[in-house]
């Protein structure tokens, strides 16, 4: 048996997979990992990871092998430390694997210049499923732990690494995308002319106040000539609309199932890892 | 037919559109449309009705591409009576004495109702299940008698308590889990209709009929503490 626990919790971590899907007709979200990219790449390192990710946003946690071994490895743009049982230290790049024993302790800094970062375990965390999915959705409460993890959480892994042989990949380079091409929103002809053309040539801000529900932008307001107040209308990640306020929300991976804000145009679906990226102050805009 | 069309909604989804208005009729056919699509086996990751539309989401714009063509396909020769899904008629009991009806003072002072007039109104009606959204299990169900209708609180609530039911404009609906909303709060049920333990998972589907019976604070707390399961819920409650 091998066993580790969660010894520090950064902030916002949780238990994600590719999403939830086949539910969001009873009203659950798909949930999921919030940059897609990070996950596949570490895959090429960790292969047997079960899909069982650990996903943190701006602080990365700590955790300590309380028994056995696991093999782990971290992606995204942060420094990673190993205090190892003997007391020496160790820096580790992203994307390579890390052996850790009895004792190890794994830290990870914060994300630099980005906001996600992902743990991937080889033969995964122990979890079952919960509708069909390990992902966590915090505000439903589901998942196959329910809640954001807390210090003193511990994982059993019960199979053993089968190969300790170092692996690693080239490390995904976390672009700075700031301009989005995006497609026409089902509700686009709520937007006047002249209001869709400040859509495409003003430049929006992403705000403090956005998460893995959404990222709430600030810009020139777009304010409709019919109504922001439709009947709602299943959504989708990536749809942006529009409240009363004028200032665009891009719905991202924990939506709610059904909204009543007319949206204005829908990001690619490649371009969500990317935008999930971008910090609060980073300035972006659209192409329709 | 109301169905108008359907339109790609970004690269990996697709809209069924039904017109811009809402009424049973239209959901009745929006609810075979969704029984047609879910017996057609599509490579979907979700289909998602709502008063006027069916969204679809896909893995790939190859699978939505086939879907699309498949959909088309057989919506032109579907017989949607024949969709129909059997539904459930739900006697649900419902309690709305005042420490579950935290705005039906506010209803009857807005209407000039008394508070059996109230109760009457609400239970009188049989409410159909537009569908399921807002948050795990909450139905969209309606309409109420035009004597109650009433728009959305000024300040949507923080905390909203679990089971509650609440009315807002044409529709009401419970509140499976404690949340935030701005609903008029005017009863609440005995038992939990969200679970993870039955493979139905929302005790209302779409398409169902709901009425509530209004019972007394003890029968309610009666009820409340046997944590009925589904299976319980359904042979004691619907017909």
């Amino acid at each position: 048996m091998n066993r580790f626990q969660i010894t520090r919790t950064g902030t916002y971590l949780t238990i994600q997979d590719w999403g939830r899907f086949h539910y969001q007709h009873l009203g659950v979200s798909p949930s999921g990992i919030m940059d897609q990219r990070i996950p596949r790449a570490l895959a090429k390192v960790i292969p047997h990871h079960q899909n069982q990710f650990l996903e943190f946003a701006y602080v990365g946690p700590s955790l300590k092998v309380v028994q056995g071994a696991i093999k782990v490895s971290v992606g995204g743009q942060c420094n990673i430390f190993v205090q190892k049982n003997n007391n020496t230290q160790i820096e580790h790049a992203p994307y390579t694997s890390i052996n850790l024993f009895e004792g190890d302790e794994l830290t990870i800094h914060n994300t630099i210049d980005s906001v996600y970062g992902y743990i991937a375990f080889e033969n995964g965390l122990g979890l079952e499923s919960c509708l069909q999915s390990f992902a966590t959705d915090t505000k439903a409460q589901i998942g196959s732990i329910n809640r954001p993890l807390q210090i003193g959480d511990q994982f059993e892994v019960s199979k053993d690494v089968s190969s300790w042989e170092l692996q690693s990949n080239e490390e995904v380079y976390v672009s700075k995308q700031t301009n989005f091409k995006v497609y026409p929103g089902p509700q686009m002809n709520y937007f006047s002319d002249e209001v869709l053309q400040t859509f495409v040539s003003s430049t929006f801000t992403i705000t403090t106040q956005s998460d893995r529900m959404g990222l709430r932008l600030e810009g020139e307001p777009l304010k409709s000539h019919i109504s922001h107040d439709i009947l709602s209308e299943g959504i989708l990640p990536g749809c942006i609309q529009v409240p009363s306020n004028g200032q665009p929300i891009v719905l991202m991976r924990d939506i709610p199932c059904t909204g009543g804000y007319p949206k204005i145009a829908i990001m690619a679906s490649e371009d969500i890892s990317k935008i999930a990226q971008l910090p609060p102050g980073t300035k972006i805009t659209f192409d329709l | 037919m109301f169905f108008k069309g359907i339109n790609h909604y970004g690269d990996l989804g697709l809209i069924l559109d039904f017109g811009s208005d809402s009424s049973q009729q239209i959901s009745q056919e929006v609810n075979a449309v969704y029984a047609l699509l879910q017996d057609l086996d599509l490579p979907q990751l979700n289909i998602i009705p709502s008063f006027n539309k069916i969204v679809l989401a896909f893995q790939s714009g190859k699978d939505r591409n086939q879907a699309q063509d498949a959909i088309e396909h057989n919506l032109a020769k579907a017989d949607l009576k024949k969709t129909q899904k059997d539904r459930i008629y739900w006697n649900i009991p419902a309690c709305y004495e005042d420490s579950y009806a935290l705005d039906r003072e506010l209803i009857q002072a807005t209407h000039g109702l008394s508070k059996e007039e109230v109760i009457s109104k609400h239970t009188s009606t049989s409410y159909y299940a537009y569908y399921i959204g807002f948050m795990p299990g909450f139905p969209y169900l309606g309409d109420i008698d035009s004597s109650l209708i009433t728009p959305r609180l000024a300040t949507p609530r923080i905390q909203i308590p679990a089971r509650s039911i609440g009315i807002a404009k044409e529709h009401t609906c419970v509140y499976p889990k404690v949340s935030p909303g701005g609903w008029n709060i005017i009863g609440q049920v005995p038992f939990d209709i969200f679970s993870l333990e039955h493979s139905r998972t929302s005790l209302f589907l779409p398409g169902d009929t709901v009425q509530f019976q209004s019972i007394s604070e003890k029968e309610f707390l009666q009820i409340h503490s046997k944590h009925l399961a589904f299976d319980e819920i359904i042979k004691e409650f619907s017909k």
